[in-house]
Order: structure tokens, then C-alpha cells, then sequence
């Protein structure tokens, strides 16, 4: 079983280096190489890759690859490509306040290419980061929150730089995607793998 | 771009699984696991999951007992192994040799893995982007071509429209005309009764006045013939002067002067009431009519325009009264004599027949002139259709006769055959009233 989960937002909200930062801080047990292919200038024109791999105790073996989206408008298509066939997906917005905008126009995007590629945005499982939470200038929490609890969508807050909120928001992606994965394919049922164990396992953080 | 045809053109999906041999080709790794057995294996090969060789190089022998394996990730997954066989003597150089060729097998995979993920994403996007392209030329074509059509038709609708108002144009100035003709002839009436009223009455008692002399003059002549006898060369004188001034002659002939003087005020007085009745100057907007009449009255107007030698019958029935302009009308007729006036300059005959039938009032004039070409019937009641000379005709004689026909509910058809005359057959409905 092939997993995909793809981390979206707007151009330099941090999406690589939240690849980047979990390839660190996770075990590298069953655990591919970050590939990054093609960044140019610091930016992602094609995607980075992460395979992370999971064996349920009925032999079934899992293959989770999270991989990244540029951000830059015009790489629309690649987005699209990228988008098609995901799992989940983590939304990572920029917190500074002047990139409000870019925030709102990065999910309306993915709204839309959710749509094109035929899933539904109330049915993948979907995670917020607001990132660069170390940054002066940024959207206080009390702000965020009262925006985004109505949505229901679990809101996590993060800097990837510093390397905090970023496994948090891959264990809130992750346990999503398991009760998903659980109600198409039986995976407590069928495979005997529980949430805790599917989380915990995919999570394991190298110990320091 | 809908989501089914979108979906229809992404062949590929980014990040679908790949075995080892479609990420290796033989050619690149059979070069790399020859050198290995040249460098002093025995046996190179690769291994896939289940443990069966994909490729392999050289032949194991007897004393080939080592056997080192080495794992080959893709993606980090340990799918497939190196194998390598070896003298157990030179396992230190085997240990090298399968390092050596772990490392080169992985570094060419995972480079063209991300070859083969960068090149698939990329013919994914150009695919994609050249759907869209395809589709929004589309688009732009149909829109275009909408646009042209547009254009043509704006264009026709142009000069339909033109052609309309030029027409209106000319109906409007014919009918100026006829109103300009008809005030004149009902201002023209009302000068000339006025003293052929009195022309009338003086010739009548001048006639009875005339007719007192003569009775009283023949007295006279008696009674000289009787009484004269001893004056004979006076009466014989008188007698003489008599017959010089040839008054038996000249009495005989006052009784035809008068009559035809009186004749003539009288044809007078008829042309300028027709002329009155036919511009109807005196008459309302609508009015019920006699169709017969309105056609002697045209005729009447029309007397001095006809040609030498004309014939014209009237095979007139009893048609009901009908219901329009009156003046408009005469005009309609107007136009169809005088056409088959000018078709036929001299030798004329017209044929008038008027039908009371179930389906309408039926008028046809039939004439025994040159006859309509057949390329040219279909053009005869268009606005400045015309076969005379340029400034000759208007070519609004028939337009305007159609339009008024049509106008007050009636059809109006022309039928002819080259040297066989003209048949103009009017249709008009019979509740108008």
C-alpha cells in the first residue's frame, strides 16, 4: 500500500524545510532519503520527496512518501500533477501578517485543484501549520484560532527553522490519514494495526 | 476544463511505484557487473525481491563458495540485492569489489529515479498545459468564428436595413407626390367649376335667347316675301343679303355649335371630377369604396396618357364594398395601367376583369404587350427594379403598387410569357369592412 501526503501553501511559507526538519528529527528506521529534485534558488520547481515505510502485523506493507509542492503561482500545473491521487495533505501558511493574502490565495488554490483532480476537501484528511511563528510581525494565535476553529480543520503552530510544531503537525497529518485509510481498508480489522501504533511508528523521534 | 476530461489526459501519476527495471536499463548495468567480474569476482548479480536474478555476469565455479550480499534501496526501501560470487581466498577482495558496486548501483538509481520522477512530472505538466492550450484555441476559434458571424450578419442586417429605409424613402416621396398632384387638382377643380358654372348656364339661355331670334327673324322674312310685293327690289335685295351671308347654312348650324360647346363643358366638368375623385383630396384616411369606380376613375385621369389606337374592355362584376384609403388605391391602380401603357405603345388592349369570389375580390389586368422575361419576374416588384433607360423610370411604379396592395391585406402576382403579354392578377380579402 502506497501512501501519499503532500505538504501545500504559498511560495517560501517553509513547506522543504518542514521535509527537511522531520527527515532530521525522525528515526531513520524504515525510513528513505529526503529526495529533492530541481530546486532552483532555493525553490522547489518540481517536489521533494520523503518515503517513510510501515509493516502492519498482517504482513501489509504501508509506504508513506510525503512530498512537496512549489508554491510560485505559476506553477500551477505541477501542483495539479503533484496533487493528483494524495492521502492528505498539510497546508503550510506563511504567519507573518503580509502574507495574509498569499495565504488566502495558496488554499483557494488548493480548493480548486482538490476539485480538478476529483477529491473532496471535506473528505481528505487536512492539517493547517502556520509556520515562522519565530518571526516579529506575525498573526497572534487568539487571531488564528478564532479564524480557523469554525473551519474544524486542526490548526497547528510551528517554526520549521527552529525544528518545533513540525513532527506535531506530520503526527496530526498522520493520525488523520489513518482513520481515513481505516475506513476504506480495514486496517484495525483486516491488518490488526491500531491508530496508536500507526502514529507512534511513523513518528518515532530520534532520541537526543 | 472539466474534471473528467482533465482526469482523461493525466496519463501519468507522480510518484507511482517503479521496479528496479524500469529504473536500471541492461546496457548501463551490465557494463558496471561486467567490470566487477573482471576485477575478480566470480559471479555478479542483481537479485529482485523474491530472490530471482534480473541480470547477471560471469559463471560461478567449484571453488566460487563466497557469497556476499549487498542490499539496492529505491526510495529507501531495500526491494533488491547485489549478489556477489567469489574464491572464499580473496573475500577481502570480494568485500571491495561488492562496496564498490553497492555504492555505483545505488548512486545510478537514485539518480535516475529522480530522472524518471522529473521527467515523468514534467510530461504530466506539458501534457496538461497543452490540453488547456488546445482547449482555450479552441475556445478562442468558436468565439472568433461567433464574432465573424456576427460581423456578416451586422453587415446583412445593414443593408436590409438600408435597403428599407431607401425604399420607405421613395414610397414616402411618391406618395408627397400624388398629395402634392392631388391639391393641385382639387385646387384647379374648384377654380375652373366656378366659371364653367356660369359657362354652362350662359350657353344654355344664349342657346334659348338665339333660339327667340331665329323664330322671330323667320317672322320677318315671311312677311317681307308677302307684304314686299310693291317693293320688289327691296325684298329681292334682302333675299340677296341672305343668302351672301349664308344664314340658312349658319341657322342649321348654331343648333350643332351649341351642342357640342355644351358637350365640352361637360367633358370638362367629368375630367375635373375624376381628377378630384382619384387624388380623393376631399375624403378621410379610410373609406368603403367601390373598386369599379376607382378604377374608371384612374382611367378617366389617365385618358390623355393613353396610347393611340388603345383598347381598353372592362368586364366588370358587382363587387362588394371595400374598406381603405381611396387614394391609395387609385395610386396601386395607377401604377399597373400606366406600366402596361408604356409597355405597349401603340395597338393596345387592356383587359379589365374584376371577380366577387369566395376567397376575395380578385382585379386582373390583362395587356397584350412585349410580355416579362422570365429571368426578371422575380425582380419586377422590387424598389428601383426597372428596365428602362436610367431616368427614364423610377422603378417605384410596381414597388409601390405591391406595397399598397400588401398594405391594406391583398397579394398582387405577376405572371407572363415572353411575347404573350402581361397578366397582373390583385387578390384583395373580402372582410375589410
Amino acid at each position: 500500500m502506497v501512501v501519499k501526503l503532500v505538504y501545500y501553501g504559498p511560495a517560501l511559507s517553509g513547506k522543504t524545510t518542514n521535509l527537511l526538519k522531520l527527515h532530521d528529527l525522525l528515526s531513520r528506521e524504515d525510513r528513505g532519503d529526503l529526495m529533492v529534485l530541481d530546486t532552483k534558488d532555493d525553490r522547489t520547481i518540481y517536489f521533494d520527496l520523503l518515503p517513510f515505510f510501515l509493516v502492519a502485523p498482517s504482513g501489509l506493507k504501508i509506504k508513506l512518501k510525503v512530498f512537496t509542492v512549489p508554491g510560485q503561482v505559476r506553477h500551477d500545473a505541477t501542483r495539479k500533477a503533484v496533487l493528483q491521487r494524495a492521502d492528505g495533505v498539510a497546508f503550510i501558511a506563511d504567519s507573518q501578517k503580509a502574507e495574509a493574502a498569499n495565504n488566502a490565495e495558496s488554499f483557494e488554490n488548493l480548493e480548486k485543484n482538490l476539485a480538478i483532480v476529483g477529491l473532496d476537501i471535506e473528505k481528505v484528511p487536512l492539517v493547517v501549520q502556520f509556520n515562522k511563528r519565530d518571526l516579529p510581525e506575525i498573526l497572534p494565535e487568539e487571531e488564528i484560532r478564532r479564524i480557523w476553529g469554525p473551519s474544524g480543520i486542526p490548526v497547528q503552530l510551528a517554526s520549521a527553522l527552529e525544528g518545533w510544531g513540525v513532527v506535531e503537525t506530520f503526527r496530526e497529518l498522520v493520525s488523520r490519514v489513518y482513520l481515513a485509510l481505516d475506513h476504506r481498508y480495514g486496517l484495525l480489522a483486516n491488518h490488526r494495526l491500531d491508530q496508536h501504533s500507526f502514529v507512534d511508528k511513523l513518528t518515532t523521534e530520534v532520541k537526543r | 476544463m472539466t474534471d473528467q476530461t482533465y482526469r482523461e489526459s493525466i496519463n501519468f501519476v507522480v510518484g507511482e511505484e517503479k521496479r528496479l527495471e524500469e529504473i536500471l536499463s541492461p546496457a548501463e548495468i551490465i557494463t558496471l557487473l561486467d567490470s566487477a567480474v573482471r576485477a575478480g569476482a566470480g559471479r555478479v548479480a542483481v537479485a529482485g525481491d523474491k530472490a530471482e536474478i534480473i541480470w547477471s555476469s560471469g559463471e560461478i565455479s567449484d571453488r566460487d563458495e563466497a557469497e556476499i550480499r549487498r542490499p539496492l534501496r529505491i526510495e529507501g526501501e531495500p526491494l533488491n540485492s547485489l549478489v556477489v560470487f567469489g574464491d572464499p581466498g580473496e573475500r577481502e577482495r570480494l568485500e571491495a569489489i561488492s562496496t564498490l558496486l553497492q555504492d555505483s548501483l545505488q548512486l545510478m538509481i537514485d539518480s535516475n529515479l529522480k530522472r524518471l520522477m522529473t521527467t515523468e512530472l514534467h510530461t504530466t505538466v506539458v501534457n496538461q498545459s497543452y490540453g488547456e492550450l488546445l482547449e482555450s484555441h479552441e475556445k478562442l476559434a468558436a468565439s472568433e468564428a461567433r464574432y465573424r458571424n456576427l460581423a456578416e450578419d451586422l453587415e446583412k442586417i445593414v443593408e436590409k436595413r438600408t435597403a428599407e429605409l431607401k425604399q420607405a424613402h421613395a414610397m414616402l416621396l411618391q406618395q408627397e407626390k400624388m398629395a402634392a398632384v392631388g391639391q393641385l387638382a382639387a385646387g384647379m377643380a374648384h377654380e375652373i367649376n366656378n366659371p364653367m358654372g356660369f359657362i354652362i348656364s350662359n350657353l344654355n339661355t344664349l342657346k334659348k335667347y338665339t333660339g327667340r331670334f331665329q323664330e322671330m327673324l323667320a317672322d320677318y322674312r315671311v312677311a317681307a316675301a308677302r307684304e314686299g310685293a310693291g317693293f320688289t327690289s327691296r325684298a329681292a335685295q334682302l333675299e340677296e343679303k341672305w343668302k351672301k351671308l349664308n344664314l340658312d347654312l349658319i341657322l342649321a348650324d348654331l343648333e350643332e355649335l351649341f351642342h357640342q360647346t355644351l358637350g365640352g363643358c361637360d367633358r370638362i366638368k367629368k375630367i375635373v371630377a375624376d381628377l378630384k375623385g382619384f387624388s380623393h383630396i376631399d375624403e378621410g384616411e379610410a373609406a368603403v369604396v367601390d373598386l369599379n369606380e376607382e378604377i374608371d376613375r384612374t382611367l378617366a385621369v389617365l385618358a390623355h396618357q393613353t396610347p393611340p389606337d388603345s383598347e381598353i374592355r372592362r368586364n366588370y362584376a358587382e363587387l362588394p364594398g371595400f374598406r381603405c384609403n381611396p387614394a391609395l388605391i387609385c395610386q396601386a391602380f395607377y401604377c399597373i395601367i400606366i406600366n402596361a401603357f408604356q409597355a405597349r405603345p401603340e395597338g393596345l388592349r387592356l383587359e379589365i376583369d374584376t371577380l366577387a369570389q369566395e376567397k376575395g375580390i380578385i382585379l386582373r389586368f390583362t395587356d397584350n404587350g412585349p410580355g416579362i422575361p422570365a429571368n426578371i419576374i422575380s425582380r419586377i416588384f422590387d424598389p428601383f427594379f426597372t428596365t428602362r433607360e436610367v431616368g427614364a423610370g423610377t422603378g417605384m411604379g410596381l414597388a409601390t403598387a405591391y406595397e399598397i396592395i400588401h398594405g391594406v391585406g391583398g397579394t398582387i402576382e405577376a405572371a407572363s410569357e415572353q411575347g404573350q403579354g402581361a397578366v397582373f392578377t390583385i387578390t384583395l380579402p373580402r372582410a375589410r369592412n
